[in-house]
């Protein structure tokens, strides 16, 4: 079995990007990816997207990017785990490099969301959950995060806005954050006065859609990054059908399962890329992970646990609800941060002395998640 | 020869269903004619989510709660509403309420399909081709904005769950007639939105004229005068008609009132005069004789006597008055919104 | 909204109808082809209670594209009196105060329909009592 390791990087600004379509985003990123690679010979690619089909008219992205990549021939293959899609393409690209019969995979997130209007994306993103029963009854993607807030705050008596504190540190790191789609800080205030798309979820509690791409170039042949674990868990499809739907199983499984295929100690974590969506995706998978106790997540994000100069930096480069989230791509653009992170890359954003990083990606409401543990090699 | 049946169907449960919102007349005369108000307070509107099906099933459920679901072979639905012009109701409430072998089929007679639907499945039954029968009116009625009708028309559902007398039944429906004539009061062309009118047209050649040749009719088939009824219950187009219509034939106010509801629900159509017959049939002791007269448009009339012999058995009904208590006024605006008149 | 699959499923949205375990007795909506307690394939069709409890609730302000004519609209989380937890919109909920712990009852509603000349969708809502 081989060692995975993360040659090189790139991404592309979050954002709009009006002039340039689903093909020019993937190329883009990619491009950017190779750069100073010209003799490495890529043996595979893997895309992450969720919406391709239904948004762009556009599926077969693995084939679509080889070639327009000028890499006919080529193994490629498009990844899809709703909006852990981009996370999912990362653990696809990990697994073939570690099975040995890969030496370098190049693995790219991406999602075009703006060319739709947004009724049509809430009905895209809704397809996280049930077609047959959850779509049905009009339920969308923001509204079963809303139902899960609500039943949070009345279990631990959370006032809504201890939850916002999570889009106020995002939004703070993202202004200095160079490939962020908001470079603008909000107080908690400012968050409080935005309307509610659904209660107790607001305008600037739940992160953007966004045009965007990154891309990550993984080998086995040594380098800066070493991705020390990529594991992956799933959850009940349905909020519904959970047991207690304010558990992250997934989350938690995944989490527990690259900490010990990595052999660290969850407080050796120098900083965590989350997938906070909504603050309350923000403070389930906090507490799934342990670094906050049940209910507790939005006193510890209150009392500045988790500020860039916190004991425990998360979203330092703003996060979904910042940097931006063009779905299929989060997930590889959280990677793509940590080894910025890692590589002492990241300028007015970077987090002294970073050794070890978590990423946490999720599709649908922790349906799926997963967990990838980076490791500056020394 | 004359259509005249002598009946023996029991009305083993019963159920009206009404809208929890309500547009005040002064409301619509405030858009339409800047002040003044319709001939009724208020009129019973739909809500976004409600159309002549979902009404018909409220009502229904209501009904065969109360008749403890027997196995119906009938479903007839009345109404000029249908959501679909092809496609019928009977056929969605026969898969809603679990019975498939059976007949599930809409009629249409302007105001009159409801108890169209009660006289098929009675004669249904007095003939023992079926043993129990669902009998629907339910109406999304529309009145064209700023047309005289829009203070009246309503949407509301009423039902009843007939069958063979087995003792314990609420009512007996005895015998029904049926006078019908060509005659232009209203109409709706297909595909056409709302109806047409023909004003005060509708009143004596249509209204007055039908219902009273079609209760002579039946005074003359059963012996009975306007003193052997307790109840009596007339389409209530408006406020005034049904007491007007009773006065004529004989009737005093005291027997008409417990039925009286246009004046706080409009003119819910197919569902009219079976809303009423809820109303009545809560207030009414057994020994109590009713008469019931439908009005359609078109134009026609079914009549008919009901027989009180029972309490209804089911403790948590709650008495349509009481229900009725319990409602949402709502604006113009919102009025246009949920009822699709909003050009977009 | 795909009219084929809604005919599929119209009894369960309509009836609530879902299954149960004949083994271990667990129950399920929407039904389920193997349990998830005790891993059996042995069930059996089961309707659900039609009364049931608000255990979480918000108001949609921009619902999917299908939904849209009916925005806003108000979806819950009920546990219904067998203990199974369905997602459904609150009916008449505009002018309600909605809060956890209310009781309701399921009626029958239009969810949506394919514009004015497609097929109208009904099925289950929740009415509070
Ligand atoms: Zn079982």
């Amino acid at each position: 079995m081989s060692k995975v390791y993360i040659k090189s990087a790139g991404l592309i600004p979050v954002g709009e990007h009006w002039n340039k379509s689903l093909t020019d985003l993937m190329v883009e990123a990619s491009l950017n990816a190779l750069k100073g690679q010209d003799g490495v010979k890529i043996d595979r690619i893997v895309v992450g997207n969720m919406m391709s089909g239904y948004l762009n008219n556009q599926e077969h992205l693995g084939a679509l990017l080889a070639s327009a990549l000028g890499m006919k021939g080529i193994e490629a293959l498009k990844v899809e785990a709703a909006c852990g899609s981009g996370g999912m393409a990362v653990h696809e690209g990990y697994i073939s490099v570690k099975s040995g019969d890969y030496e370098n995979v190049l693995v790219v997130g991406v999602e075009k969301m703006k060319d739709a209007d947004t009724q049509v994306l809430t009905k895209a993103l809704a397809m996280a959950e049930s077609a047959d029963f959850t779509q049905v009854v009009g339920a969308s993607f923001i509204s079963l995060n809303a139902l899960l807030m609500r039943m949070y705050m009345n279990k631990y008596n959370v006032q809504e806005e201890f939850l916002d504190y999570f889009p106020v540190i995002a939004h703070k790191n993202a202004v200095t954050a160079a490939h962020s789609q908001f470079k603008k800080a909000f107080t908690l205030e400012d968050v409080k006065r935005s309307p509610y798309l659904a209660e107790p979820i607001r305008l600037l509690s739940s992160a953007p859609s966004s045009d965007g791409a990154a891309a990550l170039l993984l080998s086995s042949k040594p380098s800066d990054v070493e991705i020390l674990a990529s594991e992956v868990s799933t959850n009940e499809l349905m909020i519904s059908q959970r047991e207690n739907p304010l558990k992250f199983e997934a989350t938690e499984k995944a989490f527990k399962k690259a900490v010990e295929k990595a052999e660290i100690n969850p407080s050796s974590v120098d900083f965590l890329e989350i997938h906070d969506a909504f603050p309350i995706v923000a403070a389930l998978s906090l507490e799934a992970m342990g670094y906050s106790a049940e209910g507790r997540a939005g006193f510890d994000a209150a009392n500045g646990k988790y500020n860039l100069d916190g004991d425990l930096p998360i979203l330092t480069f703003g996060g979904l609800k910042a940097r931006g989230h063009p779905v299929g791509g989060t997930g590889v653009y959280q990677i793509v941060e940590a080894y910025m992170q890692l590589t002492g890359t990241a300028g007015k954003n970077q987090v002294q002395g970073a050794k070890l990083g978590v990423t946490q990606n999720v599709g649908g409401v922790d349906t799926t998640s997963v967990v990838h543990i980076l490791r500056k090699v020394s | 020869m004359l259509y005249s049946m002598r009946l023996n169907s029991a009305i083993l449960g019963y159920g009206a269903y009404v809208p929890k919102y309500r547009i005040s007349t002064e409301e619509i005369a405030r858009m339409w004619a800047g002040e003044g108000s319709g001939p009724n307070r208020m009129k019973a509107v739909a809500s976004y989510d409600e159309d002549a099906l979902t009404m018909a099933y409220e009502a229904a459920s209501i009904a065969m709660k109360m008749a403890n679901y027997p196995e119906i072979q009938a479903i007839l639905v009345g109404s000029e509403s249908k959501p679909y012009a092809v496609k019928p109701m009977g056929s969605i409430l026969s898969d809603i309420f679990g019975f498939n072998k059976i007949l599930g089929v809409d009629l249409e007679f302007a105001c009159k399909g409801g108890t169209e639907a009660v006289q098929m499945i009675s004669g249904m039954i007095t003939s023992g081709v079926i043993k129990y029968g669902l009998a629907i009116g339910s109406d999304t009625a529309q009145g064209r904005p700023a047309d005289d009708l829009e203070y009246t028309a309503a949407s509301g559902a009423g039902a009843v769950v007939l069958g063979q007398p087995n003792g314990k039944e609420i009512a007996r429906i005895t015998h029904s007639v049926t006078y019908v004539t060509d005659t232009p009061d209203f109409w709706r062309r297909p595909k056409e939105h709302y109806p047409m009118h023909l004003g005060r047209f509708t009143g004596e050649p249509a209204y007055f004229t039908h219902i009273m040749s079609s209760v002579k009719l039946l005074f003359e088939e059963t012996g009975f005068k306007p003193s052997d009824f307790n109840y009596a219950i007339f389409h209530q187009p408006n406020p005034r008609f049904p007491v007007e219509v009773g006065k004529r034939l004989g009737f005093k106010e005291e027997q008409l009132k417990p039925g009286l509801l246009n004046d706080e629900l409009g003119n819910s159509y197919s569902a009219n005069t079976l809303v009423a017959l809820s109303a009545v049939l809560d207030v009414s002791k057994i020994g109590d004789r009713i008469l019931l007269a439908s009005f359609g448009s078109g134009a026609g009339s079914d009549s008919f006597v009901i027989e009180v012999t029972s309490k209804a058995d089911d403790d948590d009904y709650i008495p349509l008055r009481e229900r009725l208590k319990n409602y949402v006024e709502i604006d113009y605006a919102t009025y246009s919104k949920w009822r699709n008149k909003i050009i977009r | 909204m795909i009219p084929i699959a809604y005919w599929r499923n119209r009894k369960l949205y309509t009836r609530l109808i879902g299954s149960r375990c004949k083994r271990c007795g667990a129950e399920y909506y929407p039904p389920v082809k193997v349990c998830k307690k005790c891993g059996s394939v042995d069930l059996e069709e089961k309707e659900m209670p039609k009364t049931g409890t608000i255990i979480s609730y918000t108001k949609l302000t921009e619902p999917p594209v299908d939904f849209k004519d009916y925005s806003p609209i108000y979806l819950a989380m009920i546990r219904l009196d067998n203990g199974v937890t369905v997602l459904g919109q609150i009916a008449d909920a505009e002018s309600e105060e909605i809060r956890i712990g209310m009781r309701v009852m399921a009626t029958i509603r239009k969810w949506t329909e394919d514009g004015q000349n497609g097929i109208i969708y009904y099925g289950y809502k929740f009415k509070i009592i």
